[in-house]
């Protein structure tokens, strides 16, 4: 796998080439001076998201910056961009990135309130974008576990991309070990799982601290319906 | 980093299906088989009423507008679309839905049917960007979805057989492998995400498999009939909503990033039977 700065100094060479031509389209156009067929696939895939124009980047992300920042990889996500499992050396050079990065909340993580974890956990809602985009001033973005989990055992739509975690603060309890590490995991569960297709909630600022707070509430909380 | 020896196999086992895979089917058929070959893919027998519904799937009644629309003299220059090719002479529609995106030497790039519907429909008609009849892509109503209905249909039943016999046909494809790997977005997704492995479910709805060329050849056939849209839709509005809902940036039409996706997923299902139009959730 190319590391970030490899493709980035090809890049800066490809699109030097296409401007010394002249170029004004995307380059395959008749007389486009790129030479794609020179590229390795990951070179021709990096120019076709940044260079092409084929995306609407100027557009305005809900989390600040633009649309193209998102699609501008991180550490993480350049590792990670590859089929199946991770090998050995890439899982810990993830595990790495993924500590490195963590940040506990001020004063340590803790339990908000489940009920407004139910909410979160069940909303889809947040950072859609290209169409009919997403307004955080009207509605909040939601962590859309459902969309993964089963959680409260009595809810019949759920995904299964993830692990079931109906009764899960039954099994664990709530002292402060099992709590730092279910911060550990919603914030970016890299940690634990390198390459996961779990989403970092904190670490992408997806959720605030105060958010996770509930929806952790909403797993380990002996009241909450997941433990019933 | 990607699994080369697997790839492999989807291509040999093409050849030999390829053979009886030629002949036109009702999409109705094409369904049917791929239902019976594959009684254990929770993808493909997810819904019952979709199935049964098939032989009246609302997405036929847009293939005689289509017809209608392609034969008939329009735009500016007020010519018909016979003169456009789609890759098999000007005017050969049969077959030539499968084998798409492929270069063309007209344009000196590799194309997307819709790319290439659009940029017939501007070169030969002389419509602009502006017109409704090119700016309009999605909906029963727009021209662009009924075209592509009636275009599609001629290609039911053969196999996906996109060409890479040119250099930059390779390429596109081996991109959009690429692309479909790369992680990125507020919540890190990649296309493989969900669709990286078979019978799983995001809240309720089961996810089509790519490595799996069976469950694969269905989720590529496009158009179809949408239900819960209650219209037809495009491959590219596929992609549209599946990247809305990765959170990565939203695609624009006609652009290469469209193009490279599409030919590494009609590549996934290659040397199977395309069901066009399709009837999906
Ligand atoms: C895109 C799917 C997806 C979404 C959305 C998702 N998860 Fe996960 N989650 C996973 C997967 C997959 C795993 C298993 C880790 C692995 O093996 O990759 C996991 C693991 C976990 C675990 C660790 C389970 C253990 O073994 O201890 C917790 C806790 C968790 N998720 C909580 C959440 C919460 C809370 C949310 C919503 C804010 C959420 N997840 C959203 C996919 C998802
Ligand atoms: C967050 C999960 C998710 C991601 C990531 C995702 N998709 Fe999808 N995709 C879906 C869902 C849900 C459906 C609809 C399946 C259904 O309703 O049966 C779908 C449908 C499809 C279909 C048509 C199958 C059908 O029956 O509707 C194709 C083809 C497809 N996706 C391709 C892609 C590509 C290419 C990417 C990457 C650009 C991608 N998807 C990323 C969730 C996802």
């Amino acid at each position: 796998m190319l590391s970030n700065k490899t493709v980035g100094a090809s890049l800066a060479i490809v699109a030097s080439t296409a401007l010394i031509a002249g170029c004004d389209g995307w380059m395959g156009e008749r007389g486009g001076e790129v030479d794609i067929t020179a590229m390795t696939a990951e070179e021709y895939a990096e120019y076709l998201v940044l260079e092409t124009d084929s995306y609407s980047f100027e557009q305005e992300a809900q989390e600040g910056g633009s649309a193209r920042d998102r699609m501008v990889q991180d550490g993480i996500q350049a590792a990670c961009s590859l089929e199946g499992e991770p090998d050995a050396d890439t899982a810990g050079e993830v595990i790495a990135m993924a500590r490195e990065s963590y940040e506990e909340p001020p004063g340590g993580p803790r339990l908000g309130n489940w009920r407004r974890g139910a909410e979160l956990a069940r909303s889809g809602y947040g950072y859609r974008i290209g169409h009919r985009n997403d307004d955080h001033g009207t509605r909040e973005p939601g962590g859309n576990c459902y969309a993964c989990h089963q959680m409260d055992p009595a809810e019949e739509l759920y995904g299964t991309l993830g692990p079931s975690l109906a009764g899960y603060g039954a099994t664990r309890g709530t002292d402060s070990s099992v709590v730092n590490y279910v911060h550990q995991v919603v914030s970016n569960p890299h940690q634990y799982f390198p390459c996961t297709k779990m989403p970092r909630f904190g670490h992408n600022n997806f959720l605030t601290e105060e958010q996770i707070a509930h929806v952790m509430a909403y797993l380990l909380d002996p009241e909450s319906p997941v433990n019933q | 980093m990607f699994k080369k020896a697997l790839l492999a196999l989807p291509v040999a086992m093409a050849v030999g299906a390829a053979a009886q895979a030629g002949e036109w089917q009702d999409p109705n058929d094409v369904l049917q088989n791929l239902l019976q070959n594959n009684p254990d893919s929770a993808y493909l027998h997810q819904s019952e009423m979709n199935i049964m519904m098939m032989p009246d799937n609302p997405a036929l009644w847009l293939i005689d507008e289509g017809e209608e629309l392609f034969y008939a003299e329009r735009g500016p220059n007020n010519v018909s679309l016979e003169g456009c090719d789609f890759g098999k002479g000007p005017g050969e529609l049969e077959g030539a839905y499968v084998e798409l995106p492929r270069y063309f030497e007209d344009t000196g790039k590799v194309m997307d049917f819709e790319m290439r519907l659009v940029h017939c429909m501007k070169e030969l008609q002389g419509f602009t960007s502006d017109d409704p009849a090119v700016a309009r892509r999605h909906g029963n109503g727009s021209d662009i979805m009924q075209l592509t209905t009636y275009i599609a249909h001629q290609s039911s039943g053969m196999a996906w057989n996109p060409p890479l016999d040119h250099p930059e046909e390779q390429a596109m494809r081996d991109a959009g492998e690429v692309l479909f790997f790369r992680r990125g977005g507020a919540m890190d997704f990649n296309c493989a995400s969900c669709h990286g492995d078979s019978g799983k479910q995001i809240r309720a709805s089961v996810l089509p498999e790519m490595r799996n060329g069976q469950e694969w050849t269905k989720a590529v056939s496009w158009p179809a009939h949408r239900a819960g849209h209650d219209n037809v839709r495009s491959q590219n509005h596929r992609i549209r909503g599946c990247v809305w809902q990765m959170r990565h940036a939203g695609i624009k039409a006609d652009t290469p990033v469209n193009t490279a996706l599409i030919s590494f997923w009609n590549d996934a299902a290659r040397g199977e039977p395309a069901v066009l139009p399709d009837l999906k959730r």
